[in-house]
């Protein structure tokens, strides 16, 4: 139990660190981050404190109208948002401490707004605060990755594009909030307090929900906000870590938020956030698997679990329409669950593959770097953790989250409409193959990015064990601490999960789903359904350590091991000396970019000039230096972007030339319309 | 001494239709054998002035040392993103012999292949300088085993030339025989290969059946599986009988009969089909400029084959149907060796038949005084294709010189060629269709 | 044609061998891949000129014997008076090296499930075709548990074909690394013994074991699929067979 008074002590706390670690980021980088450790350690306490015993409240700061004011809030919901965010920001304050040294200063202080103002998103009680803190948040993410390295002109679109995208969900997180205020009257419905019915506008409000926070979260056919800025802009790795894992976590508890004041869903909400959320599962996986740039592959695997968090939601609201009250409850946890999962595993992959692009020098995965065992393992343990999280390897955290949600689809079957049966199963037919593919993408990243560059015989970074070192290793260590315990301690998580959850659900569903079941003693086994499915990841995981202890005890029975290492086989060939002479990165894939060629408009052009072959693997669109896979829906936007700016041209020329007689009758013109309206409204 | 279907013709360019097919010192001089595909001629010529290219890739692996594997590399270098070489070494199960193969690839797509040869070099021509004949003739007909029957008819008629030796007409339809049997079993081996890269087990399983069977019909009429010890100059050794030969060719026709029978049900897999159509196409112009023999050539439209073109005895008196396919692929190729077994079956019923009775060997070698220091050559159709060998020998009528051209050799190129552009998966029925043995290739 | 398979295949019977229940028909061991055995009337010196590969040693009474190793088959030896017996009286000509390399010890898993990597290190192809030959319907060696793999790193024995090229040393040297133990290693057919006739030819560096340690050898020119699985089957310790001292070959 944990008074109101100390929990508001605690989030000002929050807010004073970061803003000093904000104004000091230009003096001192060290001391910004450092602060940022502080803010985030005492962000994870009150989070807990909450979720754990504390009570929700709110704070009012000013009037806003009669009937509302702008209000700080705390509730159990928004505290678990809060624990996943502090728990990555942690992590990634601890590395940045020594990591951009070589970045200006300013970058700390923008990465540190950024992560305020998130916090701003995640207390406010009322939609203005809302936006203030989103609009804050978009906009220094935009400073933030014009900060990055790489082409200006590259650097400038990437950041051009991240903001046109920001400003658009803006707009639309506006429109929805509208319509939010035109049902209940007044701004302060984010709070804790229960709202009234929403009406008719529902459907309007819903699909502005989606599409304003599905922008931000880079779902299809959005997913261009999520890959290009990230891939292209090549920002530091904790700037791209914090832009993946909780820029998109904004989207994911705007959504829900939203999602839970709409008391009726429809039916056709529920197929719209299924396909959607599948569409996406599938290309982001797909487009991962293709992907040569050690950024855009984790950012395209972002897409895809961002998918699966809305087709969860998606499978929530149809379950509630049906009445499957168990069937929605479990969605509700499958989402928040795979939240916390994807936020750790993922802020951890980038921060991994920035540390070993930086130690290459490279982005790109077939470039064979030569670092050293020494500097590189903590990546390569970390790594291993990481990755096979992403990929659903049990016993970790990815793969509590992609069960549960797999079954969900899985239960598909109890919907009431033959519609709903198909759209559900279909769902989850793709999504099932967008967890095999991720797997492919995966392997890449990491023996590719990761462990096809660690060389044996580099004697480099024997005397580089500076704290610099320290504390990045001590991050990608804390990371994967936190994967496997979220994993492991699956029903911890799961209670945490509940009590968030209390708010749309309007009861503690812990019980519902956490028992004990054959000899598993009570609070270990997760159920998806009574009857349907169950596991015990804590179980599991002392089922695989057992699996591997006990051989290994019975095999050291019969003496020390007698090892010997041999080299690799290459079918009796002497071992390559080059990279030209191993299977590359670009190699692994094109398989699947040959086989795929209709969705990737792959075009191979082998042409032969002489005595020289020139071989390019073309898509339309292609980045030779960069070497993105063509996005289809890049064109899409391209032209959008292309007929925007003709009309902006259009209209600054045509129609805003500068002559005062235009604009005069412009004014004239108003005038009268406005006339007009007050007479008939009057009248 | 040069048989009357050569021509000694001055040859000035060597490309098209005119094929360089091998090129040999003798004495001071340096002769080139050049094939007319379009006139069926043997040409006998001073090396040309003008050669194809890829001529230089045939002399480095002619004439190259053992010891160290080579590259047969056209020189082509390729640029891109992701481009790699792929080694597929000496040791591996797809390829059962030594030997490797680099495909530089960026990923599943073959851009270029580069044989390596001479893993299994050991220098044959070499050894048997300063044998007696018979003695070098276990070395021949070692040098690649399952062409066995090829090299010692070829060698030893060549040697039988030079020496002026008749062997009796018996003998030469023996060998004939011989010959044939190596192709059908080698016919069916290339068949097996493809089925089983295809995982078409039960043709697979019926096909390899089938050829051993021939096998032991090789063992029980001619003394050994792979018809070692059939030669020695100027005769055979296994006497064929009447009932056994009449034995044989029951056998013979009943093994082929049923392969004809199983073969067009195998061939109505649609998934057999496929990988066999559109797979690793040599278009005739390639086949002829590379200078392709064999059932390969065949199956690109090249109407060539030793039986007809460079008939020894008994091919004289028998007829052999050629024969050819227009598809350039490895369905054509497959359909020319299958087409081939029948056709080997048809001549040995005639060889059987009719073989003559004058005796296993010749009782004693008359040796006319012969100028020794000429050469002489032979060319004989071995299952992969055109075999040429051009022996010398001294006074005491030791082998003072040995130059052997396999058939193999000059197919690496054309299979080089045609893989460019498919994928990985077809490498293997590629390879297999065109029945390359690195034995035959490196001696 | 073959619309009912079933009633074909039973028409046709059953062609797989009955080795090594059976003992090997006339048919799976010819009766020229006897190997030459000394008669009272056969001339030693003679032998050995004949002998085109060395295997007939001339010497005293103790030291004479027939290097079955080294035999090519090829019946030279006729003419000095050796004879050629039927294989129903040897069985086969497989032997099996002595204990002190251990293969008592390491073959003791392999009873029922041996995986074998064979490897072509400068063969004229027929020992080569002879191996690969076990797995057509006659021999059929998967029934007795025996398969080939395509990785050593999989593999149990290596079997070794063809005469040891000077380009293939370093690649059998690798292979025989890369397998995990327990392994051993069959050398099949006289080049792989011994040279064969490639003994005195350039390329041709030494037996192959010199290069890595063999156990189990298999004399040929080429041995016969029966006589090969014969030597697996010895190796694997499911034969015991220990042929007379006059015939044992020259070191393995």
């Amino acid at each position: 139990m944990i008074s109101e008074g100390l929990q508001f002590v605690m989030l000002a706390g929050v807010l004073l660190a970061y803003a000093l670690g904000i104004l000091s980021g230009p003096f001192s980088k060290r001391a910004a981050y450092s602060l940022g450790v502080v803010g985030s350690f005492i962000g994870v306490v009150l989070s807990l404190s909450v979720l754990l015993g504390g009570e929700a409240a709110t704070f009012s700061l000013w009037q806003l109208t009669p009937a509302s004011s702008a209000e700080v809030a705390i509730s159990q919901f928004n505290s678990y948002f809060l624990l996943i965010s502090s728990l990555v920001w942690l992590g990634t304050c601890l590395y940045s401490v020594r990591y951009d040294d070589d970045y200006p200063g300013g970058l700390s202080s923008l990465l540190l707004l950024t992560i305020l103002s998130m916090v701003v998103i995640l207390v406010s009680g009322d939609a203005v605060t809302f936006l203030i803190g989103w609009e804050s948040m978009t906009i220094a993410s935009f400073f933030m990755i014009l900060e990055g390295r790489g082409s200006r002109e590259g650097v400038r679109n990437a950041a051009f594009l991240f903001l046109a995208f920001g400003e658009a969900s803006t707009v639309f997180i506006m429109l929805a909030f509208a319509g939010l205020f035109s049902s209940v009257g007044s701004f302060d419905f984010l709070g804790p307090s229960p709202i009234g019915a929403v009406g008719s506008i529902g459907s309007w409000v819903f699909v502005a929900a989606l599409v304003g926070f599905g922008l931000k979260m880079g779902v299809a056919p959005f997913h261009m906000s999520e890959w290009l800025p990230i891939a292209h802009s090549s920002a530091p790795s904790n700037a791209s870590a914090l832009l993946s894992a909780t820029l998109t976590l904004m989207g994911v508890f705007g959504l829900l938020d939203v999602v839970s004041y709409l008391a009726v869903y429809q039916l056709w909400w529920g197929w719209l956030a299924l396909i959607i959320g599948g569409v996406s599962a599938l290309l982001g996986a797909l487009f991962a698997s293709v992907s040569e740039h050690s950024k855009g592959l984790p950012a395209y695997s972002t897409i895809e679990n961002n998918g699966l968090i809305i087709l969860a939601v998606g499978a929530y609201m149809l379950a509630s329409y049906y009445g499957l009250t168990l069937l929605a409850d479990f969605a509700v946890i499958a989402a928040l669950y795979h939240a916390f999962s994807h936020s750790t595993a993922k802020a951890s992959l980038f921060l991994i593959n920035g540390w070993m692009s930086k130690l290459k020098s490279s982005f790109d995965l077939n470039n064979p770097g030569k670092v050293s065992p020494m500097r590189s393992r903590a990546a390569v343990f970390a790594g291993a953790f990481t990755v096979l999280s992403l990929a659903a390897a049990p016993p970790l955290a990815g793969w509590v989250s992609e069960w549960m949600i797999l079954e969900v689809l899985f239960q598909s079957f109890r919907y009431g409409d033959l519609t709903s049966q198909i759209v559900g199963t279909l769902v989850g037919a793709v999504t099932a193959l967008a967890a095999g593919i991720i797997i492919v993408a995966m392997t890449k990243v990491y023996g590719f990015g990761v462990l096809w560059s660690v060389d044996r015989k580099s004697q480099a970074g024997a005397k580089d064990e500076d704290r610099g070192g320290r504390f990045i290793e001590g991050s990608l260590l804390y990371f994967a601490a936190l994967v496997i315990g979220v994993g492991v301690g699956a029903p911890a998580i799961f209670f945490l999960a509940s009590t968030a959850s209390v708010q749309i659900l309007h009861e503690s569903v812990y019980s519902l789903f956490v028992t004990g079941l054959l000899g598993i003693p009570a609070g270990f086994v997760i159920l998806s359904g009574s009857p349907f499915g169950g596991f015990s990841p804590t179980f599991t995981a002392v089922f695989m350590l057992a699996l591997l202890a006990v051989p290994l005890a019975i095999s050291r029975l019969g003496g020390p091991w007698r090892l010997r290492r041999a080299q690799g086989w290459f079918a009796g060939m002497a071992q390559p000396t080059s990279s030209a002479d191993l299977y590359d990165s670009f190699g692994f894939s094109t398989p699947i970019r040959i086989m795929l060629r209709f969705l990737f408009r792959t075009k191979e052009n082998v042409v032969k000039v002489g005595m020289v072959t020139r071989t390019v693997i073309l898509s339309p669109e292609e980045y030779v230096v960069e070497l993105e896979v063509l996005d289809v829906f890049k064109r899409f936007y391209d032209l959008l972007a292309k007929w925007t700016l003709a009309l902006s041209s259009w209209v600054s020329r045509k129609a805003m030339p500068g002559k005062l007689s235009l604009y005069i009758v412009y004014i004239m013109v108003a005038f009268v319309f406005v006339l007009l309206y007050i007479l008939y409204t009057v009248g | 001494m040069i048989p009357k279907f050569v021509e000694m013709r001055r040859v000035d360019e060597a490309s098209g239709p005119i094929q360089l097919s091998t090129i040999f010192r003798v004495g001071g001089d340096t002769l080139a054998l050049l094939t007319d595909t379009q006139n069926n001629r043997t040409l006998l010529s001073e090396v040309p002035q003008r050669l194809g290219e890829e001529i230089g890739l045939l002399l480095k692996g002619e004439e190259a040392s053992p010891g160290a594997p080579i590259d047969l590399d056209t020189g082509s270098k390729v640029e891109g993103f992701g481009v790699f070489t792929f080694g597929y070494g000496p040791v591996t199960s797809g390829v059962p012999e030594a030997g490797g193969f680099k495909l530089v690839t960026y990923g599943e797509r073959v851009v270029k292949v580069i044989p390596q040869v001479n893993f299994k070099k050991r220098g044959v021509e070499r050894a048997v300088v300063g044998s007696k004949p018979d003695d070098a003739l276990l070395l021949v007909e070692r040098s690649a085993g399952n062409f066995s029957a090829s090299y010692s008819t070829c060698f030893v008629t060549a040697v039988e030339d030079a020496l002026g030796l008749e062997a009796p007409s018996q003998a030469r339809w023996t060998r004939a025989a011989a010959v044939e049997l190596e192709r059908i079993y080698n016919h069916l081996y290339v068949f097996g290969r493809l089925s089983e890269a295809a995982s078409q087990n039960v043709a697979t399983a019926q096909t390899n059946a089938l050829r051993e069977s021939v096998l032991r019909l090789n063992a029980k009429h001619f003394g050994h599986r792979y018809l070692f010890g059939l030669n020695r100059v100027g005769g055979v050794r296994p006497d064929l009988s009447k009932d056994g030969r009449k034995a044989l060719l029951e056998s013979i026709r009943s093994i082929t009969r049923e392969f004809a029978e199983l073969v067009d049900y195998f061939l109505t897999s649609r998934i057999f089909l496929d990988r066999l159509q559109g797979t690793a196409k040599l278009a005739k112009n390639d086949a002829l400029s590379l200078g392709a023999v064999g059932p390969c050539a065949r199956g690109s439209g090249v109407e060539w084959d030793d039986r007809l073109t460079y008939p020894i005895e008994p091919y004289q008196d028998i007829f052999v149907n050629i024969e050819t396919d227009r598809g350039e692929d490895t369905m054509a190729r497959t359909m020319v060796r299958l087409r081939e077994i029948q056709t080997s079956a048809v001549v040995l019923s005639e060889l059987l038949d009719k073989m003559p009775s004058d005796g296993a060997a010749a009782r004693q070698s008359s040796e006319s005084g012969k100028d020794r220091g000429k050469f002489s050559f032979c060319r004989t159709e071995s299952p992969s294709g055109d075999l040429i060998h051009v022996v010398q020998l001294d006074d005491q009528g030791r082998v003072s010189r040995l130059h052997v051209r396999p058939a193999s050799l000059v197919n690496w190129l054309p299979f080089a060629r045609s893989l460019e552009g498919n994928v990985f998966t077809d490498f293997q029925f590629a390879f297999e269709s065109y029945g390359l043995s690195f034995a035959d290739s490196d001696r | 044609m073959p619309k009912v398979w079933i009633l074909r295949g039973v028409k046709k019977g059953i062609l797989t061998s009955g080795f090594p229940k059976a003992k090997p028909t006339a048919e799976e061991i010819p009766q020229t891949s006897a190997p030459p055995t000394a008669t009272d009337r056969s001339d030693w010196a003679e032998g050995e000129r004949l002998c085109p590969t060395g295997a007939i040693k001339d010497g005293r009474a103790t030291e004479r014997a027939v290097d079955l190793g080294r035999c090519v088959y090829c019946r030279r030896c006729t003419g000095a008076g050796f004879e050629f017996a039927g294989p129903e009286v040897r069985g086969t000509a497989a032997l099996q090296a002595s204990v002190k390399s251990g293969l008592e010890a390491r073959r003791r898993g392999f009873r029922r499930s041996l995986h074998i990597l064979m490897i072509d290190v400068g063969s004229c192809n027929a020992c080569n075709l002879e191996v690969l030959n076990l797995s057509n319907p006659y021999y059929d060696l998967t029934r007795l548990g025996i398969f080939f793999t395509n990785s050593p790193k999989h593999a149990d024995a290596l079997v070794v074909v063809g005469a040891l090229n000077a380009a293939m040393v370093d690649a059998l040297k690798r292979t025989y690394e890369s397998m995990p133990g327990p392994k051993f290693v069959i050398s099949v057919g006289a080049c792989a013994i011994s040279g064969g006739v490639f003994q005195k030819t350039e390329g041709f560096v030494s037996p192959v074991g010199d290069a890595v340690p063999v156990d189990v050898v298999i004399p040929g020119c080429p041995p016969t699929p029966i006589q090969v699985l014969e030597g697996l089957l010895l190796a694997m310790g499911r034969l015991e067979k220990r042929p007379a001292a006059r015939e044992v070959a020259s070191q393995p």
